[in-house]
C-alpha cells in the first residue's frame, strides 16, 4: 500500500449537462482511499452514475478539480488515465461474440502501444485476473454466451487486467440474482483486501454496504441527494432509518443478526413507503 | 492434479484452434492471387494457356517471349491490358469494401451496418451522374468526381453527427441517412435532366456498378484503396476497443474522438476508391464481414484482413460470372446480391450462426 493512502479526491466537483439549468452534481467533496471501498447511495437521478463520469473523465466538470495521486485528471491523455482509473458498467452491451479472454485482454490496452500488440506478460495479466475472479473455465468461450452474473466477472476481469489502483462501478449487480450479486461482493472484498485496490462502487443496495463493512474491508458510505453529498460515513452511522426516511421516503428498519465470525451483519426491512403508510393510517 | 489435466486439454484445444486459424488463413489469402491467375485464361475471347503464359512473360520482359508473343497481339493485349488489371481491379474493390464494412461493423457496432452508411456511395453516384451530364461519360472524369463527392459526403454525415467534442454512434448513423436521402434526391435529379438517348444509360450502367471499362489508367484509385486498407489493419485493435461502447471504450484508454475519426476517414478513403473504379456495388461489405467473422471470429485484428480477401476472392469470381454468363455483361451489382444471398443462407444454415452470433 502507497505512503499517502489518498487515491481520489475530489474538490467541489460540479457538473451541469449541456441545455439544463440545474446541476446534475453540486459542489461535490470527496475522498476515497486505496484499500477501501467507497459506497455511494442515494436515489434514481441523484447524480451518483454523473459523478462515475466525472471520476472517469467522460464529462468535462463545470467547475472543481478532481486529483488522481495529486494530478488533475483533466491533465491526463485517456490512456494515463486509464492506467490509474478502470470501470465495471452496469450492463456492457454486447454486439460480437469476442472470446472472454480477448475481452479481458482489451484491459491491457492503455499499456500497448499504436499497433496493439500484446506480450506473454499481457497473456499471464490476463490469466491472473481470470483466476482471480474464478472464470479461466470460460476463457475461451464467445463472450455472448454468458449469462449475466459471468458476464459482470468477465468485466471486472477486464477491469483487474488493466491493473489500476482504483476501480470504478455502476451498479454493476443491478441485474443479478442474489448468488451472482454474493459471489460478485465477495471478489470484490478479496481484491480491496488482498490487491490493495480502492473500489468506487454506485448502489442501490444498503445490504451491499453493510456486507463489505461486515467482512472487514474499511468501507464508507456516501450518501448522495440532489447531486450534492448529503452524508459521508460507516455504512452502520449513515444507513440509518431516519437517513433512508428522508432520502427514499421510505419506512424501513435495520436489524442486526449475529454470524459465525462474531460480527453481526446489519440488514434493512423494508416496511412501507411514505405515501402508504399515510394511507393505511386514513 | 485435476489443474494440471484441464491445463493439457486446454492446451490442445488451443493447437487445435491455431492449426484451424492456421488454415483458413493460408486458404484466405491464397484464395485470391489463384482467382486472378485463373481470370486470365477465362474469358468469350479463347487465348491458349500458351499465349497467356507467352503475354505475361512479355509483360514481365522476359527474353524470347516477347518475340513470339508479337504476333499474336491481340492475346496480348487483352491478357496484359484487359483481364489482369480488370482481374486486380476486382480484387481490390472486393477487397476494399469488404475491410471498410469490417470496420464500420465494428466501429458501429451494429453486424447490419455497410461501409455505405455514411453517405459515400450516395455521394460519390451524385458525383458521378454530375460529371455524366454536365462534363464527361470519360472514366477520367467521372472517378475523380465519384471520389470527390463520395468523401465530401462522409465529412457531411460526420460534422451533422459532431456533438461537442464526440461523435455518437446514433448521431452519425442519422448523418448519414440525411446525406444519403439528399444525394439520392439529387441523384433522380441528375437522372430526370440527362440526355436520355447518351447520358442516361451511362449513369444507370454506373449506378449498377460495372468493371468493364478498367484498364491500367484507373489505378489512381488503387491508391486510397491500399492506403485505406494499410490503415485498417494498423487500427484494427482499435475497432474491437471502440465496439465495446465510446464509455468503456474510454475508461480502457482510447482517445474515442481521435480514434473513430481515423478509422472512419480510412474506411472512407478504401470505400471512395473502390466506389470510383466499380461504380456502386452493395452487399459485398455487408455481408462478407460475416463470412469473415465465420471463418476466424470477431477479433478485428485477424476479421479485417480475413474480410478482404474473402472481399477480393468473391468480387473475382462474381465478375467471372459477369463477363462469361452471357453474351452482353451482367451489371456486377446485379450479381453480388443474386449470387450471394442464397451463398450467405448457406452458410447460416450450415454453421447454425455458431461462432458468429
Amino acid at each position: 500500500m502507497k505512503a499517502d493512502p489518498v487515491l481520489v479526491q475530489l474538490d467541489g466537483v460540479s457538473y451541469t449537462y449541456p441545455q439544463a439549468s440545474a446541476p446534475a452534481v453540486d459542489q461535490v467533496t470527496l475522498e476515497a482511499g486505496a484499500g477501501t471501498v467507497t459506497c455511494l447511495m442515494g436515489v434514481n437521478g441523484c447524480g451518483k452514475s454523473t459523478l462515475i463520469d466525472c471520476i472517469l473523465g467522460e464529462n468535462s466538470l463545470t467547475s472543481g478539480q478532481i486529483l488522481l495521486d495529486g494530478t488533475d485528471i483533466s491533465t491526463l491523455r485517456p490512456s494515463a488515465l486509464a492506467r490509474k482509473v478502470s470501470y465495471v458498467p452496469q450492463v456492457h452491451e454486447r454486439a460480437f461474440p469476442y472470446l472472454v479472454r480477448d475481452v479481458v485482454l482489451m484491459g491491457r490496452t492503455p499499456y500497448q502501444g499504436i499497433l496493439g500488440s500484446s506480450s506473454d506478460a499481457d497473456q499471464e495479466i490476463v490469466d491472473r485476473a481470470l483466476r482471480l475472479c474464478r472464470i479461466e473455465r470460460l476463457a475461451d468461450r464467445p463472450y455472448t454466451q454468458l449469462s449475466g452474473g459471468e458476464m459482470q466477472m468477465v468485466l471486472l476481469a477486464r477491469a483487474l487486467a488493466q491493473q489500476t489502483s482504483f476501480i470504478l462501478m455502476d451498479e454493476p449487480t443491478a441485474h443479478l440474482d442474489f448468488r451472482n450479486e454474493l459471489s460478485f461482493m465477495e471478489t470484490v472484498v478479496q481484491l480491496v483486501r488482498n490487491q490493495g485496490v480502492g473500489v468506487f462502487i454506485a448502489t442501490h443496495s444498503p445490504n451491499q454496504a453493510f456486507f463489505f463493512e461486515w467482512s472487514g474491508v474499511p468501507t464508507v458510505c456516501t450518501l448522495m441527494s440532489a447531486g450534492r453529498v448529503y452524508q459521508t460515513g460507516a455504512p452502520s452511522q449513515v444507513l440509518t432509518s431516519e437517513n433512508l426516511h428522508d432520502l427514499y421516503g421510505v419506512h424501513a428498519r435495520i436489524v442486526s443478526t449475529p454470524t459465525s465470525t462474531g460480527r453481526p451483519l446489519n440488514q434493512i426491512l423494508l416496511i412501507s413507503t411514505e405515501e402508504c403508510s399515510h394511507d393505511q393510517k386514513r | 492434479m485435476r489443474t494440471g489435466t484441464a491445463n493439457t486439454s486446454a492446451a490442445a484445444t488451443r493447437g487445435r484452434r491455431a492449426l484451424r486459424a492456421g488454415t483458413v488463413t493460408v486458404g484466405a489469402y491464397a484464395l485470391p492471387v489463384a482467382l486472378v491467375i485463373v481470370s486470365l485464361f477465362i474469358g468469350r475471347y479463347p487465348i491458349s494457356a500458351g499465349d497467356v503464359f507467352g503475354s505475361l512473360g512479355a509483360a514481365l520482359g522476359v527474353s524470347g517471349a516477347a518475340d513470339s508473343i508479337q504476333a499474336r497481339s491481340a492475346a496480348y493485349t487483352l491478357v496484359v491490358n484487359v483481364r489482369l488489371p480488370r482481374a486486380i481491379a476486382a480484387a481490390l474493390v472486393g477487397a476494399a469494401l469488404a475491410g471498410s464494412g469490417a470496420a464500420f461493423q465494428g466501429v458501429f457496432r451494429n453486424p447490419l451496418v455497410s461501409p455505405s452508411i455514411l453517405g459515400v456511395s450516395s455521394g460519390a453516384g451524385f458525383g458521378a451522374a454530375l460529371a455524366i451530364v454536365f462534363f464527361s461519360s470519360a472514366t477520367a472524369v467521372v472517378a475523380p468526381f465519384a471520389f470527390l463527392f463520395g468523401v465530401l459526403a462522409v465529412i457531411a454525415s460526420y460534422l451533422i453527427a459532431r456533438v461537442y467534442r464526440s461523435t455518437p454512434t446514433i448521431m452519425l448513423i442519422l448523418g448519414g441517412t440525411i446525406v444519403s436521402a439528399v444525394f439520392s434526391a439529387l441523384i433522380s435529379l441528375m437522372k430526370f435532366i440527362a440526355d436520355p438517348e447518351t447520358q442516361l444509360p451511362n449513369l444507370v450502367y454506373w449506378l449498377m456498378g460495372s468493371l468493364s471499362a478498367i484498364g491500367w489508367e484507373q489505378f489512381a484509385a488503387a491508391i486510397p484503396i491500399a492506403i485505406g486498407l494499410i490503415a485498417l489493419d494498423v487500427l484494427a485493435w482499435r475497432v474491437n476497443i471502440l465496439s465495446m461502447g465510446d464509455k468503456e471504450a474510454r475508461s480502457l484508454g482510447l482517445d474515442v474522438f481521435r480514434d473513430k475519426l481515423l478509422i472512419i476517414a480510412a474506411a472512407t478513403l478504401s470505400t471512395a476508391g473502390a466506389v470510383c473504379m466499380s461504380g456502386v456495388i452493395g452487399w459485398v461489405g455487408l455481408v462478407i464481414p460475416h463470412i469473415g467473422r465465420m471463418l476466424a471470429g470477431s477479433d478485428n485484428r485477424r476479421l479485417i484482413p480475413l474480410s478482404a480477401a474473402a472481399g477480393a476472392s468473391f468480387m473475382l469470381v462474381i465478375d467471372l460470372l459477369c463477363r462469361t454468363l452471357s453474351s452482353s455483361e451482367i451489371p456486377i451489382g446485379v450479381l453480388t446480391a443474386l449470387i450471394g444471398a442464397p451463398f450467405f443462407v448457406y452458410l447460416l444454415k450450415k454453421t447454425k450462426g455458431r461462432d458468429w452470433q
